[in-house]
């Protein structure tokens, strides 16, 4: 067999950003010896582009990681400079935290997360190769550090599609000559592979600006026969705040009481600052215009496809030439720094160009520039070459995340990271993969939509994606998911604890409203019937008095206005209502001997109650439709099925089924172009095939 | 597998036969039919044939004595609950009854469904499974068929723009919440409402065009006109007299009219006898005439009485034209148990000539009022010719219609909801679902639309995104 590794881990991981750190955290967590590989040890979890964590959508994956167990809330919660919950005009379900970063101390705050973690090594060099055993009946085992080449593989595994890969990897290869055996390997190689670096007419390889390109690594995938497609982003110009007429913008602050990422934040304790708005002018349009064809973007010099919506400030004025203005967003990078983050102008223009533009723009007359921005273009590998844990197809126990799978945003990252991570820990135990699905969480909707859509363009999460919107809240992420992380190991004992007390709050609370009509006498009753014009001269008017869950109906009511009489009746109810939920081994002894103080609502938990009741017909329909998706989704095709052999099927469809293999009839029926016909043709092959096969077996 | 919805669908060839089967296969096949049936004592014995009464949902009138056989799952074809109603009824009443199923919750079987259902439940054994493999490789085919015929033009074009305003304003409203952080204009909720109202009465009017009930429930106009002494009033009597059951006879509204009404296949059918129409042509001016041709134009379908016995004439030309650009129209050829003055073939073919003229559907029967002959024919004809699906010939495309009818019907359902929500001021993405509740339905016919195309909306309506 192999031999001659310089050392052995349970799980490798490449690649130190935010797809890599969630990685090697949960295999550690999950009790897996772990080490994380990265090029630069100082610039674990850079935030490369702007320095802010959450948005919408993104601020709901950012609670989903969180709840599985994942770091990045908490890192956020720790060395975030100005906090805001988006969306609060509308619904709970679209409210999302966002927040700005103090960009050095994240990295810190990460580093100091990693290294606390006592399964898991840091280690920095260059992965520049990844080590591949070939297991097929007859060949030989591969002596170390040989890829097979692009033939090889192929002839090793004729129907790429077909069942289970005979390739499998053994470990990783570094640059300076050592090899290193893990159980399973996971690539989060972000935009470093082949990354190439555009600013106007310049361009030279690099990872992020200021750091090498991965192009040996990047060279091995291509090598190992996957699809591999050449995306592009962009960063703007970074300012020095000592030049800025701070003045002439207007300011946006944080909330007054910021909320946290984190389940298990309490308080955010940390100064806070404010951000800038402005704009682009007339001049700044023109400036563009009569530059335009120095732009890589429309020079033909940038092959790679961009975000559609992270539009470089060039895109913006040719593709919408007639508003007049665009919005800026002036972000500190931290609170040590004078370093400023032009959010809105994201730009690959040449720098002299870059220079005049930011200083047709009141109050950046004077401004000197830190840094230009610029465009990158890298490799990707198409998703739809990996399952839904993602593994991928090819290579057993090699597992991709982030970036490489050609989406955008830190939070995208990491929610795939903790479930590349989880899943590459479930591998190396010998268990069966965890996957999330589009009903639980933005988690399963991002890594649904990359495997069975593939990406032709960076993806990046939006709540219009989740047909289930209004289930799948940041409110209740934990509930979703948190019961999933304690039972792999990446959620502690004493979180799961506190998840449960939560739990038991809330339900004494809806149980409470459920069953308790308002005392029209009582002075809580008084008031609020009299709000509601229920009574007549110190008379109530209805026929009877409402119980909590009919008076939050009532749009003019909110469950503020309840609270009084809520810990009231709480707390003379003795505190401990109800059944207590059930959480596995010992999960259920709280560190206060099983007593549970119900009475102490937290105002988040009240406004989950409250988003229950008041919005429960919606979120009725929604559970039906939900309930017919699980059903789809339960019905499996076997990997052993075979498309060709169902006629019926267009070529298109048969060669979309084929590439990407759906698990399920529910994922193939989300492919696009994908009709139900064909769906319903090989739901009914299938049974063919299993009757057939159970027929011969009985001969 | 447990199929999630009950399906039904007429099971019996199309066209006129002696009886029709309706046949519904799911949980609630049983549910269904107890409540659009009406049976002298439940619950019905299993695998044994009960009467009942079909009555018009509405105003409780029995339209039909049926028999109604059940099977429990899994002693059924498919394995699952089986109700098969046999009606003695036109066509329209098969499809009334069908409509009505739909109404309480059954969903069109696509064709070949029930086969399916019994294979995959495991009623057909693998021997079979050819024969399943054809049927739903012809379901594929019928599908990508009837694709091919919507993107060519009817329902799906006309669809089409319906859900191009539907499609904006969702991403007018996605764009609000997922890009709040961007200056994206809120759209206003009087906006929203009347974007509604405008996509809510579109369908309407699409639905309301398939509608069978209607016919049913409203009945149909027949304007008999013709020449004198060309035997309109002796078909006009064998029409009636053909039923048992007469209903009542309307006094005329003006002299020269004459209404009563007959239940033809359960339809009530009034007859207008439009007697002055020579003089009609003669004397323009009088003000009878007027409103003699207002009544034909109002009449559902128009019946030209020609005698086959007498050589064709100017005044039957004149006719013909005047009546044509009035819809639909069938012509009479009469007393053919006469010798013919000119071959009845090329009197047929004359009539024909100068349908073809004009764009109105047509048809031309042989009758005789004396014998009887072609009475039956002339009335089948009527029925079909004035229902409004034209393509009563061919179930599959009947059923293509239903669903759309269905389709439609939902996706108006969602609307409305969606309306309800846009006064209570709701928040946006609640009145998201209804909107997508009723785009949903529309998607099923001119295809699926996914995330990526509101997004794409978005991004070329709106500079959003930094």
């Amino acid at each position: 067999m192999l031999s001659g590794f310089t050392e052995k881990y349970d799980v490798v991981v490449v690649g130190a950003g935010h797809a890599g750190c969630e990685a090697a955290m949960a295999a550690a967590r999950m009790g897996l010896r772990t080490a994380l590989y990265t090029i630069n040890l100082d610039l674990i979890a850079q935030m490369s582009c702007n320095p802010a964590v959450g948005g919408i959508a993104k601020g709901h994956l950012v609670r989903e990681i969180d709840a599985l167990g994942g770091v990045m809330g908490e890192v956020i919660d720790a060395v975030g400079i100005q906090f805001r919950l988006l969306n609060t005009s509308r619904g709970p379900a679209v409210w999302s935290p966002r927040a700005q970063a103090d960009k050095k101390l994240y990295r810190a705050k990460m580093r100091q997360e990693l290294e606390s973690e006592p399964n898991l090594r840091i280690k920095q060099a260059e992965v520049i190769d990844l080590l591949i055993e070939d297991r097929s009946a007859g060949s030989l085992p591969r002596p170390v550090g040989v890829s097979p080449t692009r033939r090889e593989v192929a002839s090793a595994n004729p129907d790429p599609a077909g069942p289970r890969p005979a390739l499998r990897v053994r470990g990783i290869r570094l640059r300076d000559g050592r090899t290193v055996e893990a159980g399973a390997v996971i690539v989060t190689t972000g935009t470093f592979l082949n990354g190439l670096i555009h600013c106007g007419e310049n361009q030279y390889p690099a990872g992020r600006s200021g750091e090498p390109p991965s192009v040996l690594l990047g060279e091995a995938l291509r090598r190992l026969g996957f699809e591999v497609g050449r995306l592009k982003t962009g960063t703007p110009p970074r300012l020095d705040a000592r030049t800025i007429d701070f003045a002439k913008f207007q300011a946006q602050p944080g909330d007054p009481v910021p909320t946290p990422f984190s389940f298990r934040t309490k308080a955010i304790s940390q100064p806070q600052t404010v951000c800038w708005i402005t704009y682009t002018n007339a001049e700044t349009h023109r400036l563009i215009r009569e530059n335009v064809h120095r732009a890589p973007l429309y020079s033909g010099q940038i092959k790679g496809i961009g975000p559609r919506y992270c539009p470089s400030i060039e895109d913006k004025i040719v593709k919408f030439p007639d508003k007049p203005q665009h919005q800026l967003f002036l972000e500190p990078e931290g609170m040590d720094t004078y370093e400023i983050y032009v959010n809105g102008m994201s730009t690959s223009m040449p720098i002299d160009v870059q220079m005049a533009m930011v200083k047709s723009i009141a109050g950046l007359e004077r401004a000197e520039m830190i840094r230009p921005g610029y465009a990158i273009e890298y490799d990707m590998v198409q998703p739809t070459e990996l399952f839904p844990w993602l593994e991928t197809k090819k290579i057993r126990n090699l597992f991709l995340a982030g970036q490489i799978n050609g989406t955008t945003g830190y939070e995208e990252a990491g929610c795939q990271g903790i479930m590349a991570g989880i899943n590459a820990g479930l591998r190396v135990q010998g268990k069966e993969p965890v996957t999330i699905d589009r009903t639980q969480g933005y988690a399963g909707i991002l890594i649904d939509d990359l495997v069975s859509k593939g990406v032709d363009e960076p993806y990046r999460m939006f709540t219009s994606r989740a047909e289930f919107r209004l289930h799948l809240r940041i409110d209740n992420a934990d509930e979703r998911l948190t019961p999933l992380g304690y039972q792999l190991g990446t959620i502690k004992l004493k979180d799961y604890e506190a998840f449960l007390e939560k739990r038991q709050r809330i339900c004494a609370a809806t149980k409470f409203l459920l069953e308790t009509r308002l005392d029209p006498d009582s002075r809580a009753g008084h008031e609020i019937y009299s709000r509601l014009g229920l009574m007549d001269s110190g008379r109530f008017t209805a026929p009877a008095p409402l119980t909590g869950a009919q008076l939050l109906k009532r749009s003019e009511l909110a469950i503020d206005d309840l609270m009084a009489w809520i810990g009231e009746g709480l707390r003379s109810s003795g505190g401990d209502n109800g059944p207590r939920p059930q959480g596995g081994d010992g999960g259920a002894q709280g560190p206060g001997e099983g007593v549970v103080h119900v009475d102490s609502l937290t105002r988040e938990e009240a406004r989950r109650v409250e988003t229950d009741f008041k919005y429960a017909g919606y979120l009725q329909q929604q559970e039906k439709q939900m309930e017919r998706m699980k059903r789809a989704e339960a019905r499996r095709i076997p990997d052993w099925f075979d498309y060709r052999k169902v006629s019926g099927l267009s070529r298109e469809v048969l060669e979309k089924l084929t590439k990407v293999r759906p698990l399920t009839l529910g994922q193939a029926s989300r492919i696009p172009g994908i009709t139900p016909a064909a769906v319903s043709l090989v739901n009914c092959y299938i049974e063919i095939f299993q009757r057939r096969a159970a027929e011969q077996a009985s001969k | 597998m447990v199929s999630e919805d009950t399906i039904v669908a007429i099971s019996t060839p199309p066209g006129r036969g002696g009886l029709g089967v309706v046949r519904l296969s799911g949980d609630r096949a049983l549910e269904i039919t107890t409540s659009l049936v009406k049976f002298p004592k439940l619950p019905l014995d299993t695998q044994r044939a009960t009467l009942g009464i079909f009555s018009e949902l509405a105003s409780g009138r029995a339209l039909d004595q049926v028999v109604v056989t059940c099977f429990r799952q899994p002693h059924s074809y498919t394995a699952e609950d089986v109700v098969e109603i046999s009606c003695h009824g036109a066509p329209v009443i098969l499809r009334y009854l069908v409509e009505c199923c739909l109404e309480r919750g059954a969903r069109a079987a696509e064709p070949g469904e029930f086969t399916l259902r019994a294979f995959l439940n495991g009623r057909i054994d693998l021997t079979q499974a050819e024969a399943i493999r054809d049927l739903i490789e012809s379901q594929t085919l019928y599908q990508a068929r009837v694709a091919a015929q919507q993107l060519e033009g009817s329902v799906s074009t006309r669809l089409q723009p319906h859900k191009q305003v539907l499609l904006d304003l969702i991403a007018r409203l996605e764009a609000g919440i997922d890009f709040a952080e961007d200056d994206v204009a809120v759209i206003e909720w009087q906006e929203i409402l009347a974007r509604l109202d405008r996509s809510r009465a579109d369908l309407q009017k699409l639905v309301e065009g398939y509608k069978y009930g209607r016919i049913v429930r409203e009945g149909l106009t027949l304007a008999i006109v013709g020449r004198p002494n060309v035997g309109k009033s002796s078909l006009f009597n064998s029409l009636l007299n053909e039923e048992r059951a007469i209903v009542t006879p309307l006094p005329g509204t003006t002299r020269d009219l004459v209404a009563e009404t007959a239940n033809v296949g359960g339809i009530p059918l009034r007859f207008v006898d439009t007697a002055g129409v020579r003089e009609a042509l003669d004397e323009v001016e009088k003000i009878g005439v007027e409103r003699t041709f207002r009544a034909i134009a109002d009449s559902d379908l128009r019946l030209l009485v020609v005698d086959a016995s007498e050589p064709w004439t100017e005044e039957n030309t004149l006719l013909l034209q005047r009546l044509r650009p009035l819809g639909a129209l069938l012509v009479a050829l009469n007393k053919s148990d006469l010798p013919p003055c000119v071959s009845l073939v090329e009197l047929e073919g004359m009539v024909q000539a100068d349908l073809d003229a004009g764009v109105s559907p047509s048809q031309v029967v042989h009758t005789s009022a004396l014998t009887g002959a072609g009475i039956h024919e002339l009335k089948e004809k009527i029925l079909e010719t004035a229902a409004p699906a034209r393509d009563l010939g061919l179930e599959g495309e009947f059923i293509t219609n239903l669903r759309h009818q269905q389709l439609i019907q939902d996706s108006l359902q969602g609307l409305t909801k969606a309306r309800q929500a846009a006064v209570e001021r709701l928040p946006h993405e609640m009145l998201l679902l209804d909107l997508y509740d009723a785009l949903r339905p529309l998607d099923l016919i001119t295809g699926a639309t996914y995330a990526d195309d509101v997004l794409d909306i978005i991004f070329k309506t709106f500079c959003v995104g930094k």
